[in-house]
């Protein structure tokens, strides 16, 4: 303060940081090789582990011999289930009437559920000695019978995958607004359908690992895991393996990638941290890319059999579908298997008007590998069935699709809206955003270069997907699947330290979401220092009392809306203490780019000048003024905020080989506020380009023993940069959201929308040969199959 | 996904390769683009790896009187940019860059292509439609096969135990001839549903010779004999008519990628192609001339 006089004239605005383009903050460290991944931990003396996983999708397990195993050079130990009897089964829990939860055990016990499934285990001192001794484990089947597809399996007389599951039925559900049976008997025009989307790999760049390390002094446990949900991770445990949570610490370094395949518990996660602590010493096990497209949770697998009514101007009166979802063998934890096929049948009516709606849904257990949540969740699958409909109502009528919609969506003056499923949509801009999309698409000219083209044997195509999605989903909504967890609240502790340096504490979890950028950026802007000022501790459940993760787009919206309270709650005590030093009153005192001042005046300090007064030099501030420089609050938006937009996608076929290119992808969306546009367009790529793979490349085959067919990626193929066009987007700022930071979620989006898009765009080119896609992936291969099934009939 | 524990032996010369491979259950390495995977996946776990990448006698692309000699060691990479290959045999190139990726370029080799014998792969689909020989050394000698005869089943090739493909002899084309490779594959460097090569040397619009060869649709890749008699003396407007019926005396395989029905129509339509494109190039190297 001294030197104050020398200063330039202080500045009276303080910086922006939210909504600028700001470089991520973790990439010097991501790029650089320079990240910490769950693999990249080595500790002393630690063990490797290897599976023994089934190799049939549904047997009696007979015998196991694991002898010669145990004898091998480097093995520690063989563990079979009888191992960890002292463990609970795996049991996700709902208050959903008519849900039959399964009993996941850690290890198969009696009889394997899917081909994957861990059975048998080899701790030893490294991978490689690991596998040799796996390889020897002889496990004895008899084989048993089995229902592969779903429909069988909800069949009477079908084979029973679980005692406590009935006729195979996890769970039904309905939802009923109106007597759609009526409106559609009535209905001037319907449209109906059978759609498909095909089971997914959420195929994360890096595959699940874990490494736990025992402290016998504290019987601590640390367990590093590659999740994105850390707290549900370790409130679990605590209860597995009977620790308080103050000996179970769980933290998710650097996660390369989730897609929702690392959003549930697993069991090689429980079996990690159990045998670091039997055998006191750590445990590491890192999946194999084989492991991770078997015993990873995979996606979708519904049949949506869909009408749609409609009056004569193209109005949509009533929605009916009976919805049938594959989950695999076992009902995942913590969200169940309601998680993805119910959402199916409640955001199927979507972003439009429709006054009767009947959707049933029916999930079926098989014995195929477990699916849990993956990005989109439903909404992928609904949007697809509805939109593919919306297109077929539009080619009925003659209408274009962009008008057919225009006629449709909910207005501005309609919000908030309540759709047939009873979702409550706050104002978004629908409309705006199809507007924007039919703009881009010019269809006049669009149609000119179609004929052109397909006279020279290039067939384009158009599609629109037109969709909303509820994201930042407070307590009041999360409660409605009745799962015992919290997912609606987050908490943020913001610190100022002894040096002036920033520290934001968060429960969620990065996997690539950039939030140590965005999260610093809000608190930057806030508080009045820079982003690159602040470091963002995330991921480690000792920092933080409670919280679950990242997923389900609400980290921006909660964790966002939480560290805006509590930065502001700090800044009280910042002005507060610096208006004690400067002998002004606090409202006086304005913060920004790391200078706290009042202006107009020579008052400036920096933080570290603050901290060294609240905390060091005892005799700058009255003792009772020397209040920490923290603040925690939390953050629970009850409801959720809408998030909307319209796909757009544009496709060539080549008439002779059916090659599908995608030629063009445009997106018009509206997520609110944005805090970074670059993370905001980066979400978006990612999520399309993962829809370009549902919609073109990616299905994970079984055959009819249940077998795995697609079990490399050789087979398994997803989209690379030669597959992906350039993609525009446009984002649509129409009435900001009534949270803090008017923020609306928007990881999810791009895969919501693109399938349907592409669907779409695919199904125009071929209009003229009188089929359209009701499957996804659509491939040359499928595709000429189409075309010769509609030539022959 | 850990091969088993094997023993590792680098020759530096091909006689002590050979002396390396007599042994019961040795496998060459050269760039382990298929065998390093099929290792992980323990599909196959050999005791003794004999590690050929530093035997120099496998390398080079060189001129060998009415031959180009292109060594089994040599790079998919390395292929697609030789000056020599561009010149005299341009469709090379033009095949290379439907080899995988990148980095699987930068490290396979035509003769680890040869001899793992994928029937959608591009070197053995080369070397039968360019009526290329394959140069086979072993502890007894030297021979060399045809390629049409090397390539036997999916992954089963005329080479014995103890032997090593040494190199690839392409014969020089006629002047005039050109040449064009293609294929359909899902994705930018996936294996191929189908690819077809081929040759053609025009005299004005008329086809003096062509040569077709189909990958992707048969056990090995193969020629359409029937086909390039019909074209030999024909018109290159004839082209579409000749390979009409092209895939009728196939049975192509049925996969998850791509079905029987699918191969086979896209067959003629590739055969075309590549015929014309063929055609087209020889007929901008007459008026170079």
């Amino acid at each position: 303060m001294t030197d104050a006089l020398a200063l330039a004239p202080v500045e009276t605005v303080r910086p922006k940081y939210i909504g600028k383009p700001v470089q991520r903050l973790e990439d010097p460290r991501l790029l650089a090789g320079a990240g910490r991944y769950t693999a990249d931990i080595q500790l002393d003396r630690m063990l490797h582990l290897a599976f023994v996983r089934a190799d049939q999708a549904h047997a009696e397990i007979r015998a196991i011999d694991t002898n010669a195993a145990a004898a091998m050079p480097g093995v520690v130990a063989v563990l079979t289930a009888a191992d960890f009897a002292d463990v609970a089964d795996l049991v996700a829990t709902s208050r959903m009437q008519t849900y039959n939860a399964t009993h996941c055990p850690l290890l198969a016990r009696d009889r394997v559920r899917y081909v994957g499934e861990a059975v048998a285990i080899v701790v030893a001192a490294d991978r490689y000695r690991a596998e040799d001794a796996a390889a020897a484990i002889a496990v004895d089947y008899a084989p048993l019978a089995a229902a592969i597809d779903p429909a069988a399996a909800l069949a009477p007389g079908a084979p029973q995958l679980h005692p406590e599951v009935p006729g195979n039925l996890v769970l039904e559900r309905e939802f009923r607004t109106g007597d759609a049976a009526a409106a559609i008997a009535e209905a001037a025009h319907v449209v109906e359908g059978t759609f498909r989307l095909a089971r997914k790999s959420p195929l994360a760049i890096e595959t699940r690992a874990y490494v736990a390390d025992y402290d016998r002094g504290r019987d601590a446990i640390t367990l590093f895991s590659s999740t994105q949900i850390p707290g549900v991770v370790r409130d679990a445990l605590a209860s597995l393996l009977h620790l308080p949570g103050n000996r179970l610490r769980v933290v998710a370094p650097d996660v390369g990638g989730g897609f929702g395949g690392k959003g549930s518990l697993y069991v090689e996660e429980v079996i990690v941290a159990a045998l670091a602590r039997r055998l006191e010493r750590p445990v590491k096990y890192v999946g194999d890319r084989l492991e991770d497209l078997t015993s990873t949770s995979q996606g979708f697998d519904e049949v949506v059999e869909a009408r749609l009514g409609l009056d004569a101007e193209g109005r949509f009166v009533a929605l009916e579908a009976e919805v049938i979802g594959d989950i695999g063998a076992y009902s995942i934890y913590p969200w169940t298997a309601a998680l993805e096929p119910v959402q199916v049948v409640s955001f199927l009516p979507g972003p439009y008007r429709i006054a009767a709606y009947r959707g049933r849904v029916r999930a079926a257990t098989t014995p195929k590998p477990p699916t849990g949540p993956y990005r989109g969740v439903g909404r992928p699958m609904a949007v697809f069935a509805l939109e593919r409909l919306v297109d077929m109502a539009a080619v009925r009528l003659g209408l274009p699709p962009d008008e057919i919609r225009r006629r449709n969506l909910v207005r501005p003056e309609d919000f908030p809206f309540r759709i047939g499923s009873g979702i409550r949509w706050d104002r978004s801009g629908f409309l705006e955003c199809l507007d924007a999309a039919s703009v881009a698409a010019d269809l006049t000219e669009f149609r000119r270069r179609q004929a052109e083209a397909r006279a020279a044997g290039r067939w384009l195509g158009i599609g629109f997907a037109s969709y909303a999605e509820l994201t930042g989903i407070g307590s009041r909504i999360a409660v409605a699947p009745g799962m015992p967890i919290n997912t609606g609240s987050e908490t943020a502790t913001i610190r100022i330290d002894a040096t002036g340096a920033v520290t934001a504490t968060f429960a969620m979890a990065s996997h690539g979401q950039s939030l140590e950028t965005t999260l610093a950026q809000i608190v930057a802007e806030e508080l009045g220092v820079r982003p690159q000022d602040v470091a963002v501790v995330q991921g480690d459940t000792d920092a933080a009392a409670h919280g679950t993760g990242t997923y389900a787009s609400r980290s921006a919206v909660i964790g966002g809306g939480a560290a805006i309270r509590a930065t502001r709650t700090l800044l009280g005590k910042v002005k507060a203490a610096a208006a004690l030093l400067f002998d002004v009153d606090p409202a006086e005192v304005e913060t920004g780019d790391g200078v706290i001042f009042v202006p107009g005046t020579n008052h400036r300090i920096d933080f570290a000048d603050l901290a060294r007064a609240v905390y060091s030099d005892m005799a700058a501030l009255p003792h009772d003024a020397r209040a920490t420089l923290e603040a925690q609050e939390s953050f629970d938006p009850r409801l959720g905020t809408t998030t909307s937009a319209t796909h757009l996608a544009e496709v060539e076929i080549d008439a002779e080989t059916l090659a599908i290119r995608l030629t063009r992808f445009f997106v018009a969306e509206d997520c609110g506020r944005m805090i970074n546009p670059l993370v905001v367009d980066g979400q978006v790529h990612g999520g399309v380009v993962q829809g370009i793979g549902v919609a073109l490349l990616e299905e994970l085959q079984f055959d009819e023993t249940g077998q795995i067919l697609s079990a490399s990626l050789a087979d398994y193929l997803i989209p690379t940069a030669a597959e992906v066009p350039s993609l525009g987007v446009a984002h649509l700022e129409t009435e900001l959201p009534a949270n803090p930071g008017g923020f609306r979620g928007m990881g999810e989006g791009g895969t919501i929308g693109a399938p349907a898009a592409i669907a779409n765009a695919v199904s125009d080119a071929v209009a003229h040969l009188g089929v359209g896609v009701a499957t996804l992936p659509i491939t040359p291969s499928k595709l000429a199959r189409l075309l010769a099934d509609n030539e022959k009939e | 996904m850990k091969p088993a524990a094997f023993e590792y032996v680098r020759p530096t010369t091909l006689a002590e390769a050979l002396a390396a491979l007599d042994h019961d259950d040795a496998k060459l390495l050269a760039g382990g683009q298929s065998l390093v995977p099929m290792m992980n996946f323990r599909l196959v776990q050999p005791e003794r790896i004999v590690d050929i990448n530093h035997v120099a006698e496998l390398r080079g692309i060189v001129e060998d009187g009415d031959a180009v000699r292109i060594g089994a060691l040599t790079r998919h990479a390395e292929a697609a940019r030789d000056p020599l290959l561009a010149r005299m045999l341009p469709v090379v190139a033009e095949a290379m860059a439907n080899v995988a990726h990148v980095a699987i370029r930068n490290r396979g080799t035509i003769g680890g292509s040869l001899c793992h014998a994928d029937p959608s792969a591009e070197w053995p689909l080369l070397t039968v439609l360019l009526d290329a020989s394959i140069d086979i050394a072993s502890a007894a000698g030297r021979r060399s096969e045809p390629g049409d005869g090397f390539f036997i089943a999916p992954l089963v090739t005329a080479l014995e135990d103890g032997e090593i493909v040494v190199a690839v002899r392409v014969p020089r084309p006629a002047p005039g001839t050109g040449m064009a490779f293609l294929e359909v594959a899902q994705r930018a460097g996936d294996f191929a549903a189908a690819a077809a090569g081929a040759t053609v040397r025009l005299d004005g619009d008329r086809i003096v010779e062509a040569r077709l060869a189909l990958g992707g649709v048969a056990d090995a890749p193969m020629r359409l004999a029937a086909i390039e008699a019909a074209l030999a003396g024909a018109d290159r407007r004839d082209i579409a008519d000749a390979v009409a019926d092209a895939a009728a005396d196939l049975e192509p395989n049925d996969d998850m990628h791509a079905s029987a029905d699918y191969r086979r129509r896209l067959i003629p339509v590739l055969a075309r192609r590549a015929l014309e494109r063929a055609a087209e190039r020889s007929s901008t190297l007459a008026m170079v001339k």
